[in-house]
């Protein structure tokens, strides 16, 4: 009798769990069209939007694009920045991944790698491929394979105290670019008692110094994957140096805040302590909504180095989920929110930077370069794929080694050659 | 003895000095909760907002949905707070109450267990939990919940029962009490303030859980409010701080009256006089 009643309880749970096992693998939501030959299908789209005007663009895009294709129904699902790699990196794992993700060009190279995200080379619509420069596509190409469609990009751009400048007998900087000797004297000029020539928040200051690195041929890396190699010379040390004698030397940088992030260094610019400061190029939204009536600022040309005004470009990026049941009909929506319109307005809601030329366009027109867009703009032609993007060991990199060495060099407490070697060595040690 | 007029003075102002530095930082969460955008970018700090800006709190309920989360975790918290109570305490009596090797294996076990970081644990559970169709569901969630809050619950019950004097209950017998009988009128009211701790410890544990939710969940009317919080947080170094401070504020409440309802039952002193010696 026990052994009936043991057997017949296996067979149970057996079945149980073999119910539970057949709910748990319907996560793709296909449909029908598991092929995508035909049918409806309904895609998910996880969404990193957070601002409530960019959220709302993207509603509207997806909205639109379930009204020009009722056979191929995309569900947003809204996610945040915080987690969300350890999230990917679980739901690749578990083959629970979205259709299409939202994410950004440093980020999605381990995952390419691995094989989760779908070469999306000959699914790129020729009129989109052209009018996205090729520094942008380069940064979301890894092993030759197109990975993610270009949304957003920012760059880091100078703004001024229009008054503060003016008051120290000084010009205020137009043209296309700034060199970074007119960018020092400036500060020099503009600093007196109780005022700085310059606020820059380097909390965490590794992606600035690596963007702007470029423009004086600090390339950091070369190579890709395990086989890259790190060299840190004279282009890589050109602006942690001169962020060194600008703070302890010529004492024209505020120094604490090397130790902010962008936000708080942005609060003493807005007091009036500081002349100057160096920020993301989205902060331009930020400062005509929140700037005091009395700071008259202004966006100053992008910084040029002996290479020119390039900096890294490090997209938000749309990927398709290998994986997926539909990967063309998941492109197929990719390349569409990344149509001019729609990337105007998605950008211009997030005061973010269109990969595309001709949604910049769109924007310029729209906004009549006011708000700091002509010289956001402006910046934005120097963006070119940036080698550490397609780095496999990078992110830890950056993490554990750069950041933190980065912060003792800006703190003074060690000097060029201790960063030199710091930098190098940890690389070797987290590349191994 | 009485304390002299000068020493008391003393504790009171050291204890006002103490609240004072435990509630700044709330009331700089409510100040910053009602500061305008431009406010809060400005460089000097002032606790008293210039004008009050009811507007973050619209943000921080219709943007994130902030209700609908403050329940879900109000869920998930309240049901893993009881199953953790009602599986720990018996566990808790036994391993306090009966020596042997079973009861260092169990102690090995739950020290064990804290050793292990969930990121490394996060995967194979989400592959289970997937198998079961458990992801993306609030009861998935108060299972994992259970079973990471339970050693360290475990642990902290079993000390509160070490400390009820086995005199009680051998008296308890004496007079006739049968074992059950024992622990339902001599042990479990003993036990109350350890139970009452246990399950504030296991409520907050699950209050303000974040990694296990934003793996889990996926669907966001599934989300809890830690994981709803941080999407005010957003790329590029953005962070919308007035909302944020709004959403924090509302997500304090719920946890201020759960603590204010059990607390009165967190008193100490019951055994007092309760074994002569």
């Amino acid at each position: 009798m026990g052994t009936r009643r043991l057997a017949v309880g296996a067979l149970a749970v057996a079945a149980l769990t073999l119910a539970a096992c057949s709910q748990g693998s319907a996560t793709t939501g296909g449909g029908a069209d598991a092929g995508g030959t035909g049918g409806s299908v309904t895609l998910k789209f996880q969404s990193l939007s957070d601002q409530p005007a960019a959220i709302a663009a993207v509603k509207d895009i997806v909205d639109s694009w379930n009204a020009a294709h009722p056979e191929t129904k995309v569900e947003i699902v809204q996610a945040g920045w915080d987690g969300v790699y350890d999230k990917l990196v679980t739901q690749f794992n578990g083959n629970a991944a979205p259709d299409v993700i939202h994410y950004e060009a440093a980020s999605i190279v381990p995952f390419a790698r691995d094989g989760y995200l779908a070469d999306l080379t000959s699914k790129i619509p020729a009129e989109l491929k052209s009018d996205v420069d090729q520094g942008v596509w380069d940064s979301v190409t890894v092993d030759g394979k197109v990975v993610g469609v270009p949304t957003e990009l920012q760059t880091y751009v100078v703004f001024a105290n229009k008054k503060l400048i003016e008051a120290a007998g000084q010009q205020v900087p137009t043209g296309s670019s700034m060199t970074y000797d007119q960018f020092e004297a400036l500060a020099k000029a503009t600093t007196k008692s109780g005022q700085y020539g310059v606020s820059w928040g380097l909390k965490s200051p590794t992606a600035t110094f690596m963007s702007l690195a470029l423009a004086s041929d600090g390339t950091y890396f070369e190579g890709t994957g395990k086989d890259a190699k790190i060299t840190v010379g004279e282009g890589e040390m050109a602006l942690p140096k001169l962020v060194k004698k600008m703070a302890y030397d010529d004492k024209s940088i505020d120094p604490v805040s090397l130790t902010q992030s962008g936000s708080q260094a942005l609060a003493s610019f807005y007091a009036g302590k500081a002349a100057m400061t160096v920020q993301g190029s989205y902060q331009a939204a930020n400062m005509a909504k929140d700037a005091p009536a009395g700071v008259d600022w202004v966006e100053l040309p992008p910084l040029a180095g002996s290479a020119g005004t390039k900096q890294a470009a490090n997209p938000q990026t749309l990927s398709v989920n290998a994986d997926s049941a539909n990967v063309d009909r998941a492109a197929e929506f990719a390349t569409y929110f990344a149509d001019a319109e729609n990337m105007a307005t998605l950008n211009e809601a997030d005061a973010l930077i269109p990969a595309s030329n001709k949604a910049r366009a769109t924007i310029l027109s729209k906004t009549g370069g006011k708000d700091g867009w002509a010289m956001t703009m402006e910046s934005a032609k120097g963006l070119t794929g940036a080698p550490f993007l397609t780095v496999d060991a990078y992110t830890q990199w950056k993490d554990t080694i750069a950041t933190p060495n980065y912060q003792k060099y800006l703190a003074n407490q060690i000097d060029d050659a201790g960063l030199q070697q710091a930098l190098t060595d940890g690389f070797a040690q987290v590349n191994r | 003895m009485r304390t002299r007029p000068v020493v008391r003075v003393g504790q009171y102002l050291a204890l006002a000095a103490y609240i004072v530095f435990l509630g700044f930082p709330l009331l700089w969460l409510v100040s910053a909760s009602v500061k305008s955008s431009s406010e809060l970018a400005a460089l000097d700090m002032n606790v008293i907002p210039k004008s009050l800006n009811w507007g973050n709190y619209t943000e921080a309920l219709q943007k994130q949905g902030l209700a609908r989360s403050a329940v879900n975790s109000l869920i998930v918290s309240l049901l893993s707070m009881v199953l953790v109570v009602a599986l720990s305490m018996p566990a808790a009596y036994a391993l306090a109450r009966f020596k042997g090797r079973l009861r260092t294996v169990g102690i090995t076990w739950i020290l064990v267990s804290q050793v292990f970081p969930v990121i490394l644990i996060i995967i194979p559970l989400f592959l289970v939990l997937r198998q079961v169709a458990l992801v993306d569901t609030l009861f998935g969630l108060v299972l994992v919940y259970t079973t990471f809050t339970m050693p360290f619950a475990l642990w902290m019950l079993q000390g509160f029962v070490a400390a009820i004097p086995t005199d009680v209950e051998e008296a308890a017998a004496i007079d006739g009490a049968t074992r059950f009988q024992t622990l339902r009128r001599i042990v479990f009211p003993l036990l109350m303030p350890g139970i009452v701790a246990t399950a504030m410890f296991s409520f907050v544990a699950a209050w303000n859980e974040f990694f296990f939710a934003l793996v889990l969940i996926q669907s966001p009317e599934n989300y809890t409010l830690p994981v709803a919080l941080k999407m005010f947080v957003g790329g590029e170094g953005k962070v919308a701080l007035g909302p944020l401070a709004a959403g924090a504020v509302l997500a304090t409440i719920p946890s201020l009256v759960i603590f204010s309802v059990l607390q009165r039952r967190l008193t100490g002193g019951l055994l007092t006089g309760s074994v002569k010696g």
